[in-house]
């Protein structure tokens, strides 16, 4: 229904295009743009004039390492993401990836779609977060870095200015004993927009938690970090430090259609607690 | 019972055949109604209304018929003439229906206009162009609206109100009493295929490929809405992707008529999923209250079974959920009663199991309760109050072997040894579990078909009825019984239905299809041999000559003496000789009353189900699901166990997972979609085993068929309802379960 459709073959053509016309809606995979093109018809809302289709950048696909960090084009579909032969702190990103929709959505999803939807229910947000990951923005204007919290401001809102694409996620590098892992919570076992999930990535130094990293989210406009509780962890033993409520109460979930937001408050903590005793069973800790 | 259930020497009747159009469904070579492309077809898209009450007050049909590719917008101003009007229910079995009669809305995605383009991408976007403006009127949606009003009937023709022996009097003497609220979710169709129609005028002919339970029924309509012969109208129905009562009737497709009509070219129409919450009737929210009275020793002295449900602010259908409380359990007095209320919705209509479903959970709920009230086991406590006869009626059955399906179910599922009280099993992760029962049941119907059967000189065989395939294996069973009924391999036999231009086969609704279609066919194959065989009998150069009609059976393409069955001849000899080509028989069946009247007639079953409860999260899990179900005869054991699977999915998801919520401002259907509609996904689905428990009828037809497509949801939403309590000790009431349904517990 939208009466453009741009299809450029370079990222510069790219932002060309972009900046002359700020108000195109860049096009990834689709799997976010299509079902929200529809809900907006079915409730007679305006729908987006212009497409910028980002699907012939070859810039946007590969996942790469450099000396400091792993770069993943903003492109990269949950597939790649799923099937790529990444370090064990990916595993939190393997685990949500398996889990974002069903084969044929994990075939054209992207993460950048994800994050630039902004979705609190976006399922790629807390493990990026736990993995400290920064977004790539890109403009003629130039190339900005920010870290993920700070590019995602609220519900569907992000820092990308009109005339910025996502290029890509950077995660740093990490060395040590790591583990990392999910847990999503829906109401049916597959193929379901998340009540509430958990990501969390520990580093452990001799039996101890050296450095934990923990996400939720659902539970807020945007997936939160838990940073009184990763402090708690710092220099304990698995199961030493019982997860308290008080460790959430930043959270702020609200009651919609799929769940109650005292609901969600208890099943948060509930998944932290077990994602936690997942990643210190005793199998895990010999180093 | 054995797999083989042979109805005589030679039949494939009983037999595991598998699915004969299950070569061509998988290969793609299958054509639905919407893979027909005649030649000039245009593509039609309809724009539905997105109030739920009130008026059009503009459409820009100037946009949309201007944009590149629309050939012509349908609106009520140029919407061809119908010789009827879309509010007449004259033919039998009709709804009124929105045909753009006028500026009206009435719910939520009723069809305001048509566009009619090229491509159906030029149609979408003529749809959209139309940009409605709309004057809004205030909407009711939800079952607490004003006005409820005692219908005189429910369902098709029920009594509202049904009353046998004292109820009060049966509950003040009782020793247990229980009084309980049950609630149950708006649910809407979803079938695979969505409802669609290829239509095609030649003149006053018009030819169409659509997906209908009920070919003649839906050709009824037509014909009456365009004042057109019924013969004229030719309906091909070969495959349906799924009707579950939704496509028994006309529908939103003659707007595909109606746009062929105005633009003179063949027109395809297909809902998207959308407008599959509109305007194919859905299943009305249910609110039941129920009160059970019990003697110290666990018998019923009262059932108490009340109704409020919903019907459209325009018409009427009201889920007859009570019905159910008439025929199950044994109680001294019985009342069922109801009540609704009128909203800005469509009309309810037929949705698998209609009342028997959502009427199932309730009672089923209630028993458990009462069981767990009177401290007596859920299985025991039914055998307790065990019917010997129809509660309501007094009538015997004409069959039940209801005892052998709880037996048979619960040896398999392993049900002794369950713990009385709830919350009492964990398994080795820590999650509750439960284990549950609900009883299955739901009436023996029929309708009325005819068939046509042909004995040819080649020896082969040719039966036609105009049956409908719904993906649950009627080309396959109905082939089974015509090759019954004319003694012929399944193979020497073709078979022709699905169209309209064959003998009336009736409905496939009601699970009665196979009895009905199928008593058609078999009376027919039996005349047919008949005639054949009195051409022998009386032929003095025939081995058969002087064995008479009753000597003389049909064995493989051969007719026999009964006493010796080396002496007979093939059909083609006996034709030939008689210089004749073929040999015809007509069959017909239909309800019988003095049956009716004299018997009960009711399939059975029992479920049992396990489920896994997460103790903190409150993730229910169904892991396991046994059903044994009695249900007369069965023609081919592999398509019945899976219409028994397919109900008790259906089950499973009546009870955990569909819901379609409402947006009580508006009076629209929020999750208007299979994301957020939840249906099971193949994770959410456990081991499913149906077992088939012999049952020989000798009264409810001549085939002794029940039928099998509806009885596989009842007793198992209540079974998992009823385990989720045993697991938890949790008791929910309102379905379908959700997940907060247990926090603090
Ligand atoms: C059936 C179904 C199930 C789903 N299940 C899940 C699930 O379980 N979990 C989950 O998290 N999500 C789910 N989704 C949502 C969706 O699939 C994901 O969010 C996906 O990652 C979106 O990526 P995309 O490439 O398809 O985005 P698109 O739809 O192409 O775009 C999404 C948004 O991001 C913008 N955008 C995309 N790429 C860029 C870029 N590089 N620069 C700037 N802006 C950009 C677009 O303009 C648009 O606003 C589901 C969707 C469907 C249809």
């Amino acid at each position: 229904m939208s009466t453009i459709w741009l299809q450029p073959k370079t990222l510069p053509e790219a932002l060309a295009m972009l900046a002359a016309d700020p108000a195109l809606t860049p096009f990834a995979g689709g799997t976010d743009l299509y079902p929200a093109q529809a809900a907006r018809f079915a409730w007679g809302e305006a729908l987006p004039e212009a497409i910028l289709d980002l699907g012939a950048l070859p810039e946007f696909w590969g996942i790469a390492a450099d000396a400091t960090q792993w770069r993943i084009g903003a492109g990269a579909t949950w597939a790649q993401l799923r099937d790529a032969a990444l370090p064990a702190e990916f595993d939190v990103l393997r685990a949500a990836s398996c889990q974002v929709g069903g084969a044929q959505i994990q075939n054209r999803g992207t993460i950048g779609g994800n994050l630039c939807n902004a979705s609190p229910a976006a399922d790629g947000v807390p493990p990026l977060l736990a993995l400290d990951a920064a977004v790539e923005l890109a403009s003629l204007r130039g190339t900005r870095t920010l870290p993920l919290g700070k590019f995602l401001l609220g519900n569907r809102q992000t820092e990308r200015a009109p005339d910025e694409l996502l290029t890509a996620v950077l995660v740093p590098h990490r060395a040590g004993d790591l583990r990392s892992g999910f847990e999503k919570l829906g109401a049916r076992h597959y193929l379901v927009i998340s009540i509430v999930m958990v990501a969390a990535m520990v580093r452990m130094e001799a039996g101890r938690i050296a450095e934990a990293a923990i996400a939720v989210g659902a539970c807020s406009a945007v997936a939160q970090r838990l940073p009184a509780l990763e402090a708690a962890l710092r220099g304990s033993r698995p199961g030493e430090v019982a997860v308290t409520p008080g460790q959430l109460d930043h959270l702020a979930p609200i009651d919609d259609a799929r769940a109650t937001g005292a609901y969600r408050r208890e099943a948060a903590l509930v998944l932290v607690r077990r994602l936690l005793a997942r990643l210190a069973l005793p199998e895990a800790l010999v180093a | 019972m054995s797999d083989v259930q042979r109805m005589r020497h030679g039949s494939s009747i009983g037999l595991p055949v598998t699915r004969r159009d299950g070569h061509d469904k998988v290969t793609g070579q299958a054509r639905f109604a919407a893979d027909n492309h005649p030649t000039g077809m245009l593509y039609a898209v309809l724009a539905t209304s997105r109030i739920a009450r009130g008026r059009v007050a503009f459409l820009d049909v100037a946009a949309a018929r201007a944009h590149v590719g629309v050939v012509e917008v349908m609106v009520p101003g140029n919407r061809p003439a119908l010789a009827i009007h879309p509010d007449d229910k004259s033919v039998p079995f009709s709804f009124k229906m929105d045909l753009l009669q006028d500026d009206r809305v009435r719910y939520a995605g009723q069809s305001i206009a048509v566009v009619i383009a090229e491509t159906l991408e030029a149609a979408t976007e003529g749809a959209a162009l139309l940009a409605p403006r709309y004057a809004a009127e205030a909407v009711e949606v939800t079952l607490d609206a004003p006005g409820a009003f005692v219908p005189e009937t429910v369902g098709v023709g029920a009594p509202a109100e049904q009353r046998h022996g004292d109820v009060e009097a049966g509950l003040d003497h009782a020793a247990h009493r229980i009084e309980t609220t049950y609630e149950t979710p708006l649910q809407f169709h979803n079938a695979m295929e969505p409802h669609g129609i290829v239509a095609a005028w030649d003149g006053d002919a018009l030819s169409i490929d659509m997906p209908t339970q009920g070919l003649a029924l839906t050709q009824m309509r037509i014909a009456a809405f365009f004042g057109i012969r019924m013969e004229d109208i030719h309906i091909r129905s070969p495959f349906i992707g799924g009707g579950f009562g939704s496509k028994l009737l006309a529908g939103p497709q003659v707007l595909g008529i109606l746009a062929a009509k105005l633009v003179g070219r063949p027109v395809k129409l297909v809902l998207t999923r959308a407008q599959m919450y509109g305007p194919v009737t859905h299943r009305s929210a249910t609110r039941q209250s129920l009160r059970l009275g019990a003697a110290a020793d666990g018998q019923l002295t009262a059932i108490d079974h009340h109704v409020r449900t919903a019907t459209s602010r325009h018409d009427d259908f009201l889920e007859p959920s009570g019905g159910i409380s008439h025929s199950l359990y044994a109680s001294p007095a019985i009342a069922t009663t109801a009540d609704a209320v009128r909203l800005d919705t469509g009309t309810p209509g037929f949705m698998r199991g209609p009342g028997e479903a959502s009427g199932s959970i309730a009672l089923e709920s209630a028993m458990d309760e009462m069981a767990a009230a009177c401290g007596i086991d859920p299985l025991e406590f039914r055998l307790r109050n065990y019917a010997e006869v129809e509660p309501i009626t007094g009538k015997p059955f004409s069959s039940k072997a209801l005892r052998d399906c709880y037996a048979q179910g619960a040896t398999t599922f392993g049900w002794a040894g369950r713990p009385l009280a709830p919350r009492q099993m964990r398994d080795a992760d820590g999650l509750l579990v439960g284990w549950g029962l609900g009883t299955a049941i739901f009436p023996a119907m029929m309708f009325q078909a005819e068939a046509r059967a042909v004995l040819r000189r080649d020896g082969t065989g040719l039966v036609e009825a105009g049956i409908h395939d719904m993906g649950q294996g009627a080309w396959t069973a109905f082939a089974q019984i015509a090759a019954d009924s004319l003694g012929l391999d399944i193979d020497q036999v073709e078979f022709r239905g699905g169209r309209s231009d064959l003998p009336n086969a009736g409905i496939a609704g009601g699970s009665g299809h196979t009895a009905t279609a199928g008593g058609a066919i078999h009376a027919a194959g039996g005349q047919a041999i008949a005639r054949l065989t009195e051409l022998a009998v009386a032929d003095p150069r025939s081995p058969l000559f002087g064995a008479g009609n009753v000597g003389v059976v049909a064995r493989d393409g051969r007719l026999v003496r009964w006493d010796d069955e080396s002496r007979g001849e093939t059909y083609g000899d006996i034709l030939a000789r008689a210089g004749l080509d073929m040999v015809e028989g007509q069959g017909s069946a239909a309800a019988d009353q003095a049956t009716a009247e004299q018997y009960s007639l009711h399939a059975h079953g029992a479920v049992f189900a396990e489920v896994k409860v997460d103790p903190e999260l409150g993730q229910v899990r169904v892991t396991r699901l046994v059903g044994a179900f009695a249900a007369g005869r069965i023609i081919n054991p592999r398509m019945v166990r899976s219409q028994y699977y397919g109900g008790m999915i259906w089950g499973l998801s009546f009870a955990l997972h569909e819901h379609a919520a409402m947006d009580v401002r508006t009076g629209r259907v929020m999750n208007a979609d299979l994301a957020e509609y939840r249906v099971p996904v193949n994770a959410d689905v456990p081991s499913v085993e149906a077992i088939l428990v012999e049952e020989e009828d000798p009264h409810v037809n001549a085939l002794g068929i029940k039928g099998v497509g509806e009885i596989g949801i009842t007793g198992t939403a209540g079974a998992i309802a009823n385990a989720v309590w045993h697991a938890t000790g949790v008791r929910v009431r309102k379905f379908p379960i959700a997940l907060e349904a247990f926090s603090g517990a």
